[in-house]
């Protein structure tokens, strides 16, 4: 698991960010730590189908991504 | 070859500086008496580790959005999918942040609009991209440097894909950007303009001279909005519920009335605030998630107001002066997600943000130190702003800056000195917390204190390049002359400000209540400038004059033979006018056409919403809902090397004959015996190689070296560099933008002196092929002013600077010219002489240019070295080389008399 996966990843940019929960700074691509909970993302999303390896649909009808943060959707489900 | 004696001393003579720098190793600038408050220092630091980077994020939802809506009004259709792209923006609020939210969930953070232009980002193997290729678009790309170091990720690594040569984007959202682009094929406002644009007569041409980046880019589906003032009076006297409620009355008495676009247009801002509400309120949230995983107590108490003023501000209008920052800047990021734009200034906000300061000052809940702690604050959040674009334009022509150009000084409604307390503070913010953005332009008038000009001095001395210097009265007289028929008055044009570098901007007063009393603040009332014709390059267009409209780097024609003997001066003259008439003819046709398509499929809602009189008319900025709608232009590039290459022309072939036009267009051709500068990595004049046969072509390029140069009060280049000014100002008068107004003339060189130059040829000035040209519009050409300052002010006053939108002039001067406080008097003086004698705009690089060079040599150093380049600050190592040489090669004044 990455940090990049994670729910208290916070990005400063495609590299790095910092954690939320200890304000440390952690590369997106690294493992991320045992306290590591998914983030909210389509690939976590019980509306969301994968369809290749980057793409997928959600709700059956659109095209999405796996990676796409779904924090602001009123559809995600868990 | 007429016999003259030639001095054949080491080329450098040429490049002396005027004076004598002191020997002893490099001299910084004055030091900076205040160091940032820490927070600030913090959050810069954070910043200058931080890369460019591009999510995906925005564009799929609007795209999703867009898609859904198939057959509804398009500016519904648009609110709608603004709407949704906004309400799914990740939120991101980093520790000690006291003003919230930004572009996107990354810092620096950006995002392509393909529905805008969808080609450029897409891989070299993509369809699309040959496709663009084919239609000369990616002819600037080519001859573009960004800048290596600092931000920019200009090579993909692990995880990340370099996209236009600066930006970051992670590997698993490329498929998905390259689907969504490709939804765009054939419907963006690019693929459109292309379309129709081919419909104008002469469309050929127009490929042709963008081909030959003769025109560096077309503003229509690149940069549509921009190069303005925004204004922020309706959210700050009315709140977004008070808008809301605006627009919900005006659509009760607009439906089913004649202009029903009205109805429309109400309809769509009403969407877009509901968008922008949800936005802000998805952030309150996440500011008390933040506070929830928070143990330090000062930090979670700030987390909390901050949730608390952004739920409050997601509705009703602002009281203190935090509140009124914060929402200006929701508003400020707001305009700029809504399109592709560079140079949203915030105008006089020092002037508007006044009555809220003034009234938390006066209650004892706002002190100094916090008032600049938020303002240095602010400019790191205006520094964050990155736009994405294609690499020609965010490199070729922007060097990666945003011109988001803060205005201080200037006059009230009333004609006084409109200076205040709160625009020392913001000064003395930008020195201490000394970044690019916002830069700071002072609009220069004899009634403003004395005080407050020395402190615009010390700021410009520590080297941060801001503020440029800036006539008021000049650009009064531009503005009464501009939009005289559209009504402007004297009171109303002292509302101007730049937009974006340096673009003379109309203004206007609106009455902001506030505790019982009417303050009348400034704000933009006019629609982007800088639309129209973008950039023509000036010594390439006497370049296909001289080859019979070939563009002789590439062997294609650009423009009819003229097939003329060229054996006088006025023939020359003559066919370059006609050639430079042609190329506006074209390019202002086809980018009317651009343009029509963005108001048609791409329209501004929010940037219309906050213009006046757009809400009071119901009509949005395509359809003239703005105050004042003469804002086309035509911009240019390299006026002083074409002048100085004509007055070589003159002198050496017509009037003293000392060589034939064969023999210089020879010498031209084979760059004076040098090698090309693409090929040696070497930009200015100063650091060439010669070729093997460079002594063939010495006495022709030494001759041309030696011609009469501007920037030396010489008559006889002045008397030519006066003649282009008032035939250039003129003639964009022929042509008629969009808003069936003439055009108007527009100088500024922003970067494209760079990519321009990197195309063209040898010059007759003796500028070897490739190097960039002469920076501004009355900067000399690096080296060539050697008769001191105020000779280089009477060559750029030459004539009158309110014929035009502007003019600029770069000067670098040495640090120790301008040491302590009688320095700094000296240094005011120098300024005020430029002014007084009637010249709009300058602007000064106080470095040692040997700090410069070391500075290229090891940029690691110098990760926050800041350079003024043209209109801008920027940090050296985001620079591309070809500016940065340009920069090192300017004239250094080491004496001001």
């Amino acid at each position: 698991m990455r940090h990049y996966d994670c729910q208290y990843y916070l990005n400063t940019d495609v590299f790095k960010g910092i954690c939320k929960r200890d304000k440390s700074l952690i590369n997106a691509d690294d493992t991320a730590c045992e306290k590591f909970m998914n983030a909210i993302k389509c690939k976590y999303c019980l509306n969301f189908a994968l369809t290749s390896e980057e793409l997928g649909l959600c709700m059956n009808k659109f095209d999405a991504y796996p990676e796409m943060n779904a924090v602001t959707c009123n559809d995600f489900k868990q | 070859m007429k016999n003259k004696h030639v001095n054949f001393d080491a080329m450098t003579d040429n490049f002396n500086y005027y004076g004598t720098s002191p020997h002893e190793g490099i001299l910084n600038r004055d030091e900076k008496k205040v160091l940032p408050t820490p927070r600030a220092e913090k959050a810069r630091k954070n910043y200058l580790d931080t890369k460019s980077s591009v999510s995906v994020e925005f564009p799929y939802w609007y795209t999703r959005r867009w898609d859904e809506l198939e057959g509804e009004i398009p500016i519904i259709r648009r609110a709608e999918a603004l709407k949704t792209g906004f309400t799914h923006l990740t939120p991101s609020i980093f520790p000690g942040e006291l003003l919230a939210m930004r572009k996107s969930n990354y810092t620096r953070g950006s995002y392509p609009m393909p529905w805008l232009s969808e080609s450029f980002f897409l891989s070299k193997e993509e369809e699309l991209y040959k496709e663009a290729q084919k239609s000369g678009k990616a002819s600037a790309d080519d001859a573009t440097t960004m800048g290596l170091g600092g931000g920019n990720v200009t090579e993909s690594i692990g995880n990340v894909l370099s996209i236009a040569g600066k930006f970051g984007l992670r590997k698993e959202e490329m498929t998905i950007l390259i689907k969504t682009a490709k939804k765009w094929q054939n419907r963006s406002v690019e693929d459109l303009g292309h379309k129709y644009e081919q419909l104008v007569p002469g469309y050929d041409t127009k490929e042709e001279i963008m081909r030959a980046v003769i025109c560096m880019f077309d503003s229509g589906y690149t940069l549509p909005q921009g190069r303005e003032v925004i204004n922020y009076y309706y959210p700050l006297q009315y709140g977004i519920e008070g808008i809301k409620k605006i627009c919900a009355d005006n659509r009760g008495i607009t439906a089913g009335y004649p202009e029903m676009n009205r109805l429309y247009f109400y309809t769509a801002v009403h969407t877009m605030l509901e968008g922008i509400q949800i936005w802000i309120m998805n952030y309150s949230r996440e500011a008390r998630l933040m506070a929830s995983l928070e143990n330090e107590k000062q930090q979670k108490t700030e987390y909390l107001e901050m949730a608390d003023r952004l739920e409050r501000l997601s509705s009703n209008r602002p009281e203190t002066f935090h509140d009124a920052l914060q929402l200006i800047w929701i508003f400020h990021v707001a305009v700029l997600n809504e399109d592709a734009i560079s140079g949203l200034s915030p105008g006089r906000l020092g002037q508007v943000l006044y009555p809220f300061w003034k009234n938390d000052m006066d209650k004892g809940i706002l002190n100094r130190q916090k008032t600049i702690e938020l303002l240095e604050c602010m400019r790191v959040k205006f520094t964050e702003i990155d736009c994405f674009a294609a690499m020609g334009v965010v490199g070729g022509v922007l060097s990666g800056n945003t011109f988001n150009n803060l205005c201080i000084g200037g006059l009230d409604k009333e004609g006084n000195s409109a200076a205040n307390e709160l625009e020392m503070l913001i000064l003395e913010s930008a020195m201490s917390c000394d970044t690019p953005q916002p830069t700071l332009s002072l609009l220069f008038d004899e009634k403003l204190p004395e005080e407050f000009l020395l402190k615009g001095v010390e700021c410009t001395k520590i080297g941060t390049g801001y503020p440029a210097w800036i006539n008021n009265r000049v650009a009064m007289e531009f503005l009464l002359n501009n939009f005289r028929n559209e009504g402007m008055q004297s009171e109303e044009a002292r509302a101007w400000a730049i937009g974006g570098c340096l673009e003379t901007s109309a203004g206007s007063w609106m009455p902001l209540e506030l505790n019982g009393e009417t303050h009348f603040i400034p704000g933009g009332s006019a629609p982007a400038t800088s639309v129209g014709v973008h950039f023509i390059s000036l010594p390439k267009v006497l370049e296909a004059v001289l080859f019979d409209g070939l563009d002789q780097r590439t062997g294609r024609r650009v423009y009819p033979a003229h097939g003329l003997e060229l054996d006088s001066y006025e023939k020359i003259w003559t066919q370059f006018k006609h050639y430079f008439s042609l190329s506006v003819e074209v390019l202002n046709l086809t980018n009317n056409i651009q343009h029509d398509i963005w108001g048609k499929v791409s329209p501004s809602i929010i940037n219309s919403m906050l213009k006046p009189d757009c809400l009071d008319t119901g009509k949005d900025i395509s359809h003239k809902g703005s105050r004042y709608n003469r804002t086309f232009n035509v911009e240019i590039c390299g006026g002083v090397n074409l002048v100085n290459s004509l007055a070589s022309i003159k002198k050496n072939i017509f009037d003293e004959k000392y060589f034939s036009l064969s023999e210089l267009k020879f010498a031209i051709e084979s760059n004076f015996g040098y090698r090309p500068a693409m090929e040696t990595g070497s930009y200015s004049l100063t650091d060439q190689v010669r070729g093997a046969d460079f002594v063939t072509w010495l006495k022709i390029h030494k001759l041309c070296l030696e011609a009469p140069k501007f920037g030396n009060d010489d008559k006889y280049a002045d008397h030519i560099f006066r003649e282009w000014q008032i035939w250039f100002s003129k003639m964009c008068e022929n042509y008629r933008s969009l808003y069936d107004q003439p055009l108007y003339s527009c100088q500024i060189s922003v970067s494209t002196h760079a990519p321009m130059g990197a195309v063209t040829l040898a010059t007759a000035d003796g500028r070897l092929c490739g190097t960039t040209f002469a920076d501004g519009s009355v900067s000399a050409y690096p080296g060539s002013d050697k008769q001191g300052p105020y000779a280089l002010f009477n060559s750029a006053t030459c004539y009158n600077h309110a014929l035009s939108q502007n003019s600029q002039l770069n000067m670098k001067i040495h640090p120790s010219v301008v040491m302590g406080r009688e320095g700094s008097r000296k240094f005011l003086e120098l300024i005020k002489a430029y002014l007084r004698k009637g010249a709009f705009h300058c602007q000064f690089n106080i470095v040692d240019s040997r700090m410069l060079k070391d500075a290229q040599k090891n940029p690691s150093q110098y990760r926050g070295l800041m350079v003024r380049v043209a209109g801008f600050t920027q940090y050296w190592v985001e620079l591309g080389k070809q500016i940065q040489d340009e920069v090192i090669a300017r004239t250094e004044y080491e004496q001001l008399s």
